[in-house]
């Protein structure tokens, strides 16, 4: 297992902290299965990814899919910390697009806050 | 007492078994392999079997095998050579009969070949265990003899028959009424394996057993459970045992053998730790059928050895899925590299390459070319995920970009259709990246990127990367799809890559990287493209298919 993932809470958002590689097999499913548990008691969830050094395909389309469900579901998912890999793969598949992506774990917090008040 | 190893089920006299010599002398006896011949016998030291009495001829007989039939050959001997009782020169061997050299009754060898094919294994083991044994042989001893045996077997799918086999050696030994296997499934729950009376009938019913005993016994950490209802004082809770009048009841937990570390001088933990797989149950109802004294020998012998039995037959019956999965996929991969292996058709403004280098495991990448009215196109697909589902889905796909492009649609309404048929289907989280490109006689290109690599324009020597792109396909249902173009000179190259090129790892974890990979595409053909990649990765195995395409435009 090559993915480690920290969850905590700050100021009401669950902050998800990967680090590692986020790959297709067991590491992708870890992912998925974590941020489904966190979704079924939180709406707000700030996934911080500075620590992954990489994501391939199939990390990305479960990326993608936890993305969607959560939103079928009324919660949202932002994207914080991408290193220059991830800006990459993003930006190569246009989901940049898609995902709400921030510069640091505290932006992306604090647009949870702005939009609620 | 020395038993030596009885059977190779994968020898090849036909049987599938070597015959066997049991040899009896005195309260000693062996089981002895005939896995060669001539098999000599006599007093002399270098004999196969030596018999050490003053009766037996140095030289005294041959056991010869031609062409799967055995005889034994008297060499002379003073004293005879005696089958069934009868004294002869040659004689050709039947199962179980009985050989004499010499010495009569204080020593013999009881000839026991496996005849046919239809030796099942079933039919092998309770040969085993129902073999002709001198009377002094205990019961304990038999039992070690038929276990020694069963786990030799590594026949495929003797599962059943091996619990059948323990089953009607238990009853024999214990001489209780019914027995009973029971094996845990998937969700930890106890069910019934198998079941015998002492009549050899099946039994497939549990519900005239004590479930409570069958509990006590999995939660207890004994080795094994002996209920002797005759003595005990409560019975609360017993409800079987009252209302079937079960006398004794000996319960065995089967529990998976463990290999323990064994520190110094340290006493060796007993492996009761370990939770039961199962459990071996045995009742009686009447006082004639007292099993209560059966030997703890026995039950001890019981309940280790049968555990480790039945973990083997199981491990063999994994095997044997994952050998079947195995050659599944091997049939998967070969419909893919069909797949992979295009026709490249002939233009006369443009020269294509295409190759696929694989990993070892399945990939999702496929390349097609198709030349319509409306120019030659290209397609470069890699589908999330590896396996058979990325492949299946690749093939799928394949299919799909294939019809559409024959049938002349525009480019963007090709992936436009496929987004909204992948997604649609809920296919989950595959999803596939694609790139289409079609070049014309003029040197346009039309191409539309879906989350692909950006492919690679070289011209004059210099390497533009155009960043135009879309969603990948199969990912939101409701993404839109654009087209770019593009404008190739003669000579110009348009390379598309899957990212199996770029993520191409050395042993140090670096990746090829775009970089090295628009430096090969500038210095050389396909072929140097591909040199470079397995010059980068030194002896690192692919862990992704990696695809280039070269197009060249003519003019």
């Amino acid at each position: 297992m090559s993915l480690k993932i920290d969850t905590r809470q700050a100021n009401g958002v669950t902050i998800v902290a990967c680090s590692g590689r986020i790959v297709f097999g067991e590491e992708a499913t870890m992912l998925r299965d974590n941020l489904k548990r966190i979704l079924g008691s939180t709406r707000q969830i700030v996934l911080n990814l500075s620590d992954v050094s990489y994501i391939d395909s199939g990390g990305l389309g479960t990326l993608v899919g936890v993305y969607s469900s959560a939103r079928a579901a009324g919660a949202d998912i932002k994207l914080a910390g991408l290193g220059q890999r991830l800006r990459d793969v993003l930006q190569i598949t246009k989901l940049v697009t898609v995902f709400e992506v921030y510069d640091s774990e505290q932006e992306a917090i604090a647009t949870f806050h702005r939009g609620a008040a | 007492m020395d038993f030596q190893t009885i059977v190779s089920p994968s020898s090849g006299t036909g049987s599938g078994v070597f015959p066997t010599l049991v040899f009896v002398q005195g309260n000693d006896q062996r089981i002895i392999n005939l896995d060669h011949s001539p098999f000599g016998v006599g007093r002399k030291v270098d004999k196969d079997l030596v018999i050490a009495d003053p009766r037996v001829s140095r030289d005294h007989a041959l056991i010869v095998s031609e062409n799967g039939v055995f005889s034994v050959i008297d060499q002379g001997s003073k004293h005879g050579t005696f089958v069934n009782g009868v004294r002869v020169e040659r004689k050709t061997l039947e199962r179980n009969d009985r050989l004499e050299f010499g010495v009569r009754e204080v020593a013999y060898v009881i000839f026991n070949p496996q005849h046919g094919t239809t030796n099942s294994a079933r039919e092998f083991l309770s040969q085993i265990s129902g073999m002709h044994i001198s009377d002094e042989t205990t019961d304990l001893e038999k039992l070690v003899l038929f276990l020694e045996a069963a786990r030799k077997l590594n026949t495929i799918g003797v599962l059943d028959e091996i619990l059948m086999t323990l089953l009607d050696v238990t009853l024999k030994l214990t001489r209780a009424e019914r027995a009973y296997v029971f094996m845990k499934n998937d969700q930890g729950e106890l069910r019934l394996a198998a079941g015998r009376n002492s009549k050899g009938e099946p039994l497939l019913d549990d519900k005239t057993i004590s479930h409570s005993i069958l509990d006590d016994a999995l939660k207890s950490n004994s080795e094994f459970v002996l209920t002797d209802t005759s003595r005990s004082v409560d019975l609360t809770g017993r409800k079987s045992i009252v209302a079937y009048d079960l006398r004794t009841v000996i319960c065995v937990p089967l529990r998976k053998p463990q290999v323990q570390a064994t520190r110094g001088a340290e006493v060796p933990v007993p492996a009761l730790a370990a939770e039961a797989m199962g459990a071996l149950y045995v009742d009686s109802r009447f006082a004639s059928r007292d099993i209560s004294g059966v030997s703890n020998d026995i039950l001890h012998a019981i309940a280790t050895e049968a555990a480790s039995l039945i973990e083997n037959a199981r491990l063999v019956q994994a095997e044997e899925a994952s050998r079947r999965y195995q050659q599944e996929l091997s049939i998967a991969a070969s419909i893919q590299q069909r797949l992979m292996a295009v026709t490249i058709p002939e233009v006369p403004f443009a020269k294509l390459q295409g190759r696929n280098l694989s990993c070892k495991e399945i990939g999702g990448d496929f390349f097609d070319a198709v030349n319509t009215e409306q120019g030659l196109t290209i397609v470069l697909a890699d589908v999330s995920g590896k396996g058979v589902s990325a492949a299946l889905l690749a093939s799928t796909l394949q299919g799909m970009i294939y019809s559409q492009l024959t049938a002349g649609m525009p480019l963007t309404d090709i992936v436009t259709a496929v987004n909204r048929f992948f997604t649609h289907k809920h296919i989950g989280e595959k999803y596939a990246t694609v790139i289409i490109a079609r070049i014309r006689d003029n040197g346009d290109v039309e191409y539309v990127n879906c989350g692909h690599i950006l492919p690679l324009v070289v011209s004059n020597g210099e390497v533009q990367r155009p960043a135009h792109g879309n969603l990948p396909v199969g990912l939101l249902p409701d993404a839109k799809y654009e087209s770019d173009h593009c404008q190739l000179k003669p000579g110009d190259r348009f390379i598309l890559v899957t990212d199996g090129v770029t993520e191409a790892e050395n042993a140090r974890g670096d990746f090829f990287e775009d970089s090295r990979l628009e430096l090969a595409a500038k210095a050389g053909t396909l072929d140097q493209i591909f040199t470079a990649i397995s010059d980068f990765c030194g002896g690192t195995p692919l862990n992704d298919d990696c695809t280039v395409v070269d197009l060249m435009y003519t003019g």
